[in-house]
């Protein structure tokens, strides 16, 4: 199989949840510019399954709002619209997540807890937005998993057999790496860039051709989680540092020392949150 | 700073954080050392997990430190001679220890020595 090959299935994902109808009238709205946010709080409070996901997200401990957020105008106006949109046309995917890959959906939290906090330390404009390209910086993984299982399957086996990094074995088998392959479907649901591009060049951050610091965030943050060994991410190893996109965050031992410290802290919260999901699946 | 379920609260465990119920109504503030009576009271109130000082509890399944140590140790296997790397696993075991052992636990441990 080559990328091509990978490229045309992606293009006709069927197993895969497929975006929610809602999104492309929420997509059309956001487009007129008489939207407010009351309005399409409205639209998406009629899916009361839906909302209930969204505000259990919105008020999980990675965004990290001290007041409990009750409604969804009030989730579009703190978190801004680019967040909602992509934990609407990411929860199908989420669901599949916590069912067949507790540990990756653990880590994925993870990731976008790490990814806040160190947003907001940065001082980046929108840090829930840098959370959410947390959340979702491992979408090629499911992609895979779901659409290609025989592959994924013999992937994994190679990884633990041969204890190499899942994206080396990715490459070796079909050419082309999860970031990749995440970044290509983000992009066909018309995520936005700055969602898009943190997860196409996560591994590679350095090579990226826009929202530099945002990737090279995204970046520290899968490795930092890796190393604290919280979650499952398909390979046990803490991946290699990008010193091009370190120098971007660069932050000096007693800067990361708070990091861990107030990470530490969320993760203990964290899990609460996945043992409620897990109870409630 | 360790969250516990209640039913593991013992008198002697200082609090780290407030206690709080369910309903989120504060009962007690942080540092307040547990009592008997005091976590009795707790329960009656409805109070569920506890955040308390150290890591007095080893919850099931989880490692011992040395046991955590080794395994960050592995996971870093591939990256070590990057000394950014180094430096943040070397971060990472320090904040695990001086949770376990208490804060100021390394800085003590070096003034003996020297």
């Amino acid at each position: 199989m080559d990328k091509e090959e990978i490229r045309k299935r992606l293009k006709d994902v069927e197993s895969l949840p497929t975006l929610p109808p809602i999104v492309s009238k929420l997509n059309e709205m956001v487009a007129d510019e008489d939207t407010t946010a009351t309005k399409l709080g409205k639209i998406i409070e009629k899916d009361q399954v839906l909302t209930s996901k969204l505000l259990r997200m919105v008020n999980s401990s990675f965004f990290g709002f001290p007041q409990r957020i009750s409604t969804v105008s009030n989730a579009i106006v703190l978190l801004g619209f680019n967040v909602i949109k992509t934990l609407i046309v990411t929860s199908s995917i989420f669901e599949v997540m916590q069912a067949s890959d507790v540990g990756l959906f653990e880590h994925s939290l993870g990731c976008a807890t790490a990814a806040g906090i160190i947003a907001k330390r940065l001082q980046i404009k929108n840090p829930e937005e840098v959370s959410t390209a947390g959340l979702i910086h491992d979408l090629g993984k499911i992609v895979l998993r779901s659409e290609l299982p025989e592959e994924y399957e013999e992937i994994v086996k190679i990884t633990n057999e041969k204890g190499l990094y899942i994206r080396e074995v990715e490459h070796q088998r079909l050419g082309i790496g999860h970031g990749e392959i995440g970044g290509m479907l983000a992009r066909q649901w018309n995520l936005p860039e700055r969602l898009v591009i943190p997860i196409e060049y996560h591994h590679k951050p350095g090579s990226s051709p826009d929202f530099k610091d945002i990737t090279a965030i995204i970046h520290f943050s899968d490795i930092l989680i890796r190393a604290l060994g919280f979650g499952n991410s398909g390979d046990p190893w803490v991946p290699s540092l990008d010193h091009k996109a370190w120098e971007l965050i660069k932050f000096k031992k007693s800067d990361v020392k708070e990091i861990i410290s107030e990470l530490d802290e969320k993760l203990v919260e964290l899990q609460d949150f996945t043992l409620e999901i897990k109870k409630d699946a | 700073m360790q969250r516990i379920p209640i039913k593991l609260a013992k008198p002697g465990f200082i609090l780290a954080k407030e206690a709080i119920t369910p309903e989120g109504q504060v009962l007690c503030g942080a540092d307040t050392e547990l009592t008997e009576d005091l976590i009795l009271r707790l329960k009656k109130q409805g109070v569920l997990v506890l955040t308390v000082k150290g890591h007095p509890v080893r919850l099931p399944g989880e490692l011992p430190l040395s046991e955590k140590l080794r395994e960050l140790d592995r996971r870093f296997s591939k990256v070590k001679k990057d000394p950014v790397l180094k430096a943040l696993e070397t971060l990472i075991g320090e904040f695990w220890i001086e949770q376990e052992k208490g804060e100021g636990y390394l800085k003590r441990l070096k003034s003996q020595k020297s």
